[in-house]
């Protein structure tokens, strides 16, 4: 017995948007989930476990048709599929009315439901979300039925304002596998037993890393799990280090090689750090033309010694300025205040 | 703090050099280029040592200035001074391979830790940035008037604000400004891209909005044939009415079949009858014959007639049904795309408003524009804080050192808002644009006495002037001269003229002669 679990596919979703690859980002997520299928058809899994969020809002008649005929080519493989906040099921959802093929099973209640699968001895527990956001711990309470075979619970939530749920006691109660959504990190909690699956593709610029999806199966009675990398980009963050020799052509060719070394297809973060020397006049806009670029952090300072500075300067208004930042626990703009008034005073300095 | 004896051993181009300085006016005399300002830079050398610099800036930095060329790993030497009633001697070697500091109290016997910060406590903590704006007193820079008027009021506004003549705190804030400016343009820039997006949602929107519209009239019009077709339940529609007339037509047609088949029956009967009651004639057969043939024509024409219609009515009534059927498959598939419609109009609208709550989101921009102004609050507040304590002070005893050096004729110096200084006569007041050269140094002199006395009150340094005397007349210079003996405090004129020598012996005013 094999089985896929995926989750926050969130068809429909225009990542970055206001950037050049905007439009493609959203074509690639429908091609990412067609290519699942597809992988199905060819190597067929006999559970396709989908833990919410497969729209990123209420799904069109159209999408829904259009994913249900993709579950129709793969009739041989039971798909459970759930409403999460993303796509809750509204008054007016499609969802309401939609008629699936009969491979599929969609969770309509709020409440927990278990269907069994006759042929596999699987029961399979879930629930579709009614409102966007649901504070109660809807899943603290599920028990497995009795009935000898594979318990496995669908679950989307896990933050306080989306299902909050005790994912070990859940385990302990005798569940094989919790399939979560909704964090679109992929994570194991425990081992072979819950994880989120993650977001299939990631969705926006803070879904750093791999992404894609969770294939089990059973071995010797026991599921066994592995994370499987699927997703066709990811976004990285690059950490660039900055040094007092370093200039904008420096800085530039160091971005190009990272980001050849990293994967051109990928869509990146560019953090600057380090000590640059005072005298450098960076242009991070730049830097944003050199691949799929989102956005240029500068965290570099000027290489002062502010030390030296303030002692050099105790007694003056640049002693004063640096002493009244450097008793402070500084946060960022305050960094960032004492760099820029200090290097204003000392560069216009006669 | 009072220098007494400086030893250079090898500093720029002075070698083996020894000068003994009194504890009172010292002349320190050379010809142009005779090493006098190598000499004030070992002192302050020898004091803060030598900070190197780095990258290209470092060629003409002070390290490799004063790099002796002959036996470059000896460079420096000693220092013997006074402070709190404490004699030292100080030993440096700044040579950048092993650079070498030693200090001696020469009192206790005691050898002090200068990397551990022990020298700064003998000098009281006055700080390098102190010392420059205390110690060391050069010559204004300006030549004309104009110039020399504002590089007078910079120094008297730096002081007051900043405590340091070299800070210039009108072009600091207008730095900041400048970069303020420009991520301000960006941050505008990058709020029309967000609204362009949220421009295309909403012309999205207001498409979709239209389309409803349409799909709205066009149902309207539906419903409208539906209507005209009396598709309504419970009315007449037209197929109850179609019904209605094929049964009736089909009804005659049974009744006229009914009427011929009678009709052919009696006629017949009355050929029957005729003949066989009146065999003589057969003109009434005849006639009956005709009468029953054209009725029964006739009745076949009527039948035909109705056959025709009843043909007509029921294709209508397909035609009819059909297009029944039809309106309401329309009007289902209207309702579906409105449907469809509808909800990709509310993710636009959820879309929508994601936008607008994003906008409420600090940005990248945001947060420099935040931290720049944090820099100018705080540059002002700690200005202001300087102000408060130095402003007052510096003006009053400005006036008072320019009031003694003057016999009286200038009592005051006045500075206003916008940082222009006026001088207070006994009679007027004048601007300083009026006043001749001799006087704005005399002013110079009195500010940077001033300054000397505020910026560093816990210890008396000793004051370096560095030919500041060239524009004084002579009884400027006897008036300046005697005022500084009166002070009583470790003074080192720098001079390439005889002058200062000459009047301070026909004064019988006390002097060391240091000479290079």
């Amino acid at each position: 017995m094999r089985f896929i679990h995926l989750a926050d596919v969130h068809l429909g979703a225009v990542p970055d948007r206001g950037c050049p690859w905007s439009g493609k980002r959203e074509e690639e997520i429908w091609e990412t989930f067609r290519r699942v299928i597809a992988g199905i058809r060819e190597n067929p899994v006999d559970l396709l476990f989908i833990a919410g969020d497969l729209f990123h809002r209420q799904p069109l008649l159209r999408e829904l048709k259009e994913v249900n005929y993709l579950f129709s080519t793969i009739p041989d493989t039971r798909v459970y599929l759930m409403a999460g906040n993303h796509d809750h099921m509204r008054q007016d959802s499609f969802y309401r009315k939609f008629e699936w093929e009969p491979n599929v099973v969609f969770f309509q209640e709020e409440g927990l439901t278990c269907v069994k699968d006759e042929k596999l001895d699987v029961y399979v527990y879930g629930l579709s979300y009614h409102h966007q956001e649901i504070t109660e711990a809807l899943y603290d309470s599920a028990r497995p039925q009795e009935g000898i075979g594979l318990h496995i619970l669908l679950a989307h939530g896990g933050d306080p304002k989306h299902i909050p749920m005790d994912v070990s006691s859940l385990a302990a109660a005798g569940f094989d596998y919790i399939a979560m959504g909704h964090i679109h990190k992929p994570q194991i909690l425990l081992r072979d037993l819950a994880a989120y699956s993650g977001a299939l593709e990631p969705i926006d610029r803070n879904d750093l890393g791999p992404h894609g999806y969770i294939e089990g199966r059973l071995e010797k009675g026991r599921i066994k799990t592995e994370f499987v990398p699927f997703a066709c980009r990811s976004y990285e963050q690059l950490l660039l280090i900055l040094r007092e020799d370093s200039t904008q052509y420096s800085v530039e060719e160091m971005l190009k090689m990272d980001i050849a070394r990293k994967g051109v297809r990928n869509i990146y973060r560019v953090i600057l750090q380090g000590f640059r020397s005072p005298e450098l006049l960076l242009i991070p806009e730049k830097l944003k033309d050199l691949g799929y670029v989102t956005e240029v952090l500068d965290e570099s300072r000027p290489s002062y010694d502010l030390e030296t500075l303030r002692k050099k300067y105790s007694g003056t208004l640049i002693g004063d300025y640096i002493s009244y930042f450097l008793e402070k626990d500084r946060n960022t703009v305050e960094e960032k205040a004492l760099y820029y008034g200090l290097q204003a005073l000392l560069e216009t300095s006669r | 703090m009072i220098i007494k004896r400086i030893a250079i051993k090898n500093f720029g181009k002075i070698h083996d050099k020894t000068l003994e300085l009194s504890p009172g006016i010292n002349v320190l005399y050379g010809e142009n280029e005779s090493g006098k300002t190598t000499a004030h830079t070992f002192i302050k050398s020898m004091f803060y040592g030598i900070q190197r610099q780095r990258g290209k800036a470092a060629k003409n930095d002070v390290y490799s200035t004063y790099e002796p060329w002959e036996n470059p790993t000896v460079y420096g030497g000693t220092i013997w001074f006074e402070s709190a009633d404490k004699g030292f001697r100080l030993t440096r070697n700044f040579h950048k391979v092993n650079p070498m500091s030693e200090l001696l109290c020469e009192d206790t016997g005691e050898i002090l830790d200068v990397d551990k910060g022990d020298l700064d406590v003998v000098l009281g903590n006055v700080s390098e940035a102190v010392y420059d704006n205390t110690v060391s007193v050069a010559q204004l820079k300006s030549v004309t008037g104009q110039d020399l008027v504002r590089e007078l009021q910079n120094y008297m506004a730096s002081y007051q604000g900043t405590g340091d003549n070299s800070v210039d705190l009108g072009r600091a804030m207008q730095m900041l400004k400048m970069s303020r400016k420009g991520f301000q343009v960006q941050e505008a820039h990058r709020r029309k891209e967000t609204e362009k997006e949220q421009e295309k949602l909403a012309a999205n929107m207001e498409y979709l909005r239209q389309e409803m519209k349409e799909l709205d009239e066009r149902r309207y019009e539906v419903e409208d044939k539906e209507k005209s077709l009396h598709m309504k339940p419970g009315e007449d529609d037209g197929i109850s009415l179609l019904d209605d007339r094929i049964q009736t037509i089909t009804r005659r047609k049974w009744m006229i079949y009914t009427g011929m088949a009678v009709f052919t029956a009696l006629a017949a009967a009355g050929i029957f009858l005729f003949g066989k009651f009146m065999p003589e004639t057969v003109v009434p057969q005849i006639l009956v014959g005709v009468l029953g043939l054209t009725v029964l024509a006739g009745g076949g024409r009527m039948q035909m007639g109705l056959t025709r219609e009843l043909v007509k009515r029921r294709k209508m009534k397909v035609r009819w049904l059909q297009k029944q059927e039809k309106l309401k498959w329309n009007r289902e598939s209207l309702d579906e795309a409105m449907e469809e419609k509808r909800t990709a109009l509310s993710n636009l609208q959820a879309e929508y408003k994601e936008y607008e709550e994003d906008s409420y989101l600090p940005t990248m921009e945001g947060t420099e524009i935040q931290a720049l102004n944090l820099a100018m609050e705080t540059i002002e507040g700690l200005s202001g804080n300087i102000h408060n304590q130095v402003g007052g002070k510096l003006r009053e005893r400005t006036s008072r050192i320019l009031s003694e050096i003057t016999g009286g004729k200038y009592q005051e110096v006045l500075m206003d808002q916008e940082l222009r200084m006026t001088v207070n006569t006994q009679e007027r007041i004048v601007p300083m644009e009026r006043l001749s050269r001799g006087t704005m140094e005399q002013i110079y002199f009195a500010l940077r006495m001033a300054a000397g006395e505020l910026l560093c009150s816990e210890q008396h340094f000793p004051v370096i002037l560095d030919d500041v005397f060239g524009m004084y007349d002579e009884d400027r210079l006897k008036a300046v001269l005697h005022w500084l003996h009166k002070e009583n405090r470790q003074i080192i004129i720098s001079t390439c003229h005889k002058r200062e020598m000459e009047i301070l012996e026909k004064e019988g005013i006390p002097y060391q002669k240091l000479k290079l």
